[in-house]
């Protein structure tokens, strides 16, 4: 038989065509879900290894401990609300906007009186890839306060995933971490000197695996080149941070409008540190940084060519629980 | 008229150098758009994927060419041309991954099958260089009108 003269190519550009279809759908596209939050793993303990080994959730739960709730806690009393704060007796948040570098910031400081009430949570409420869901609908179904994006763990293979107590993704991808333990202190971790088994067994509540750290015992960690990949100096921002017990600032810089520039990570640490924090932490920023408050989206997100909220894998929040 | 009159001069050797070509600018050309519009992140795939169409394609055929050299066989060709297409949209496909900020190890199929076609090609290349086969030979698939 013979074969027509372009038959090979058009062929070969018709297989490279479906496999590119089919390798951007696996990336962007196509949902998989491995558990979902809340749901009781069938064992304490699951073998992380054959679980990396197969794509799939690696479930490890933290044995229970007086600091971790068993209960949901409850409002001490009836909220105080304005348009930047809120007040209950428990919680307490005060809504700032800063403007720098031509760029505007946003500060959520909160105070706590346990650090039961500074949480995360999942999109739909699972863990798998392509999971996403926008930080107001999540914010939404969890009754938050105040919430942010978290550190989109879903668009990366590796790095640690710990969410309120468990172990999703064990998997180390040599990153810096920021580690939130129970009793609400921040650390920084490298995915290179501890597993995330340990960080659990130590008393972590929550690991967040983006990066970099900005500021560590009061001083910047970061140097005026370091960038997020290889990503220009100015872009939209979130980040946590701990300036003292109990007492948290989130915050996020609105980027790449007319409007607000953007912070370099440099230039972030700068100001979280200006404001006090001696801990604090880049989350994923850029499109997804996001902050709502009492239900209201705070800051524009920008968006690709569009303002709007981009779906994202999880979120930390300040509340009570859904 | 002056364009068929061009296509005519054009024997099989050169219209394969112009196609090398054209891919090499099209992907600079698509890695500036993307980059234009990716909010200041790059990545090297996307940023030099036209580097494979015209270190592997565009340039070793002008040698060829130059060195009056034997015109490779279509199963040479093929292969080739497909290993080259396999890295340079692999480049391009990694790129876009890498400004999103995220990964897939599927990705590692463009590197794999285009380094093995790429290598057949040369390879089968090379050996009928050695067989010195005379089907092969630029003079004979480069005269006009073939």
């Amino acid at each position: 038989m013979k074969i027509p003269r372009y038959g090979f190519a058009v062929l070969f550009g018709l297989a490279l065509l479906a496999f590119t279809g089919y390798l951007l759908a696996d990336t962007f596209l196509i949902k998989r879900v491995y558990t979902t939050a809340g749901e009781e793993p069938a064992a304490q303990t699951v073998s992380t290894q054959a679980a990396e080994e197969s794509d799939e959730i690696a479930i490890v739960t933290a044995e229970p401990d007086e600091a971790s709730p068993t209960e949901e806690p409850a409002q001490a009393a009836e909220p105080v609300t304005t348009d930047t704060t809120y007040s209950d007796g428990n919680i307490s948040v005060q809504l700032s906007t800063y403007r720098l570098l031509e760029t505007t910031v946003y500060v959520a400081d909160v105070r706590l009186s346990s650090a039961d009430y500074l949480r995360t949570a999942l999109a739909e409420n699972s863990y798998g890839r392509n999971i996403t869901e926008k930080t107001s609908s999540m914010a939404s179904s969890v009754n938050a306060i105040l919430a942010i994006n978290g550190d989109y763990y879903g668009a990366q293979r590796s790095g640690y995933v710990i969410r309120n107590g468990v172990l999703y993704r064990s998997t180390s991808g040599g990153g810096e971490d920021l580690v939130i333990y129970a009793d609400g202190s921040f650390g920084i971790i490298n995915e290179d000197d501890v597993t995330a088994e340990e960080l659990l067994a130590s008393g972590a509540r929550n690991v967040l695996s983006f990066g970099p750290a900005l500021v560590e015992d009061g001083e910047i960690a970061v140097s005026e080149n370091d960038e997020v990949g290889r990503a220009m100096a100015s872009n939209p921002r979130t980040a946590i941070g701990v300036i003292d017990d109990l007492h948290y600032v989130f915050v996020v810089a609105d980027g790449r409008t007319s409007d607000s520039d953007g912070l370099s990570l440099h230039e972030l640490a700068t100001f979280l540190q200006s404001i006090g924090c001696k801990t604090a932490y880049n989350l994923d920023g850029g499109g997804s940084s996001s902050m709502v408050f009492l239900g209201t989206l705070v800051n524009n997100p920008a968006n690709g060519r569009k303002s709007s909220e981009r779906s994202v894998s999880d979120i930390v929040y300040i509340g009570y629980g859904a | 008229m002056s364009t068929s009159v061009t296509a005519r001069k054009l024997n099989p050797q050169q219209k394969l150098i112009l196609c090398d070509l054209f891919a090499a600018l099209f992907c600079a050309l698509f890695g500036a758009v993307y980059e234009l519009f990716s909010h200041g992140v790059y990545a090297y795939g996307m940023l030099y994927a036209f580097a494979f169409p015209l270190a592997l394609g565009v340039l070793p055929l002008l040698l060829l060419t130059m060195l009056r050299a034997p015109y490779p066989n279509r199963f040479a060709r093929n292969a080739y041309h497909a290993g080259i297409a396999a890295l340079t949209v692999g480049s391009l496909v990694s790129g876009a991954l890498e400004i999103y900020g995220t990964t897939n190890p599927l990705t590692c199929v463009y590197w794999i099958a285009g380094g093995i076609l790429t290598a057949l090609g040369a390879a089968v290349y090379l050996v009928s260089l050695s067989k010195n086969r005379p089907e092969i030979t630029a003079q004979r698939d480069c005269r006009p009108g073939r």
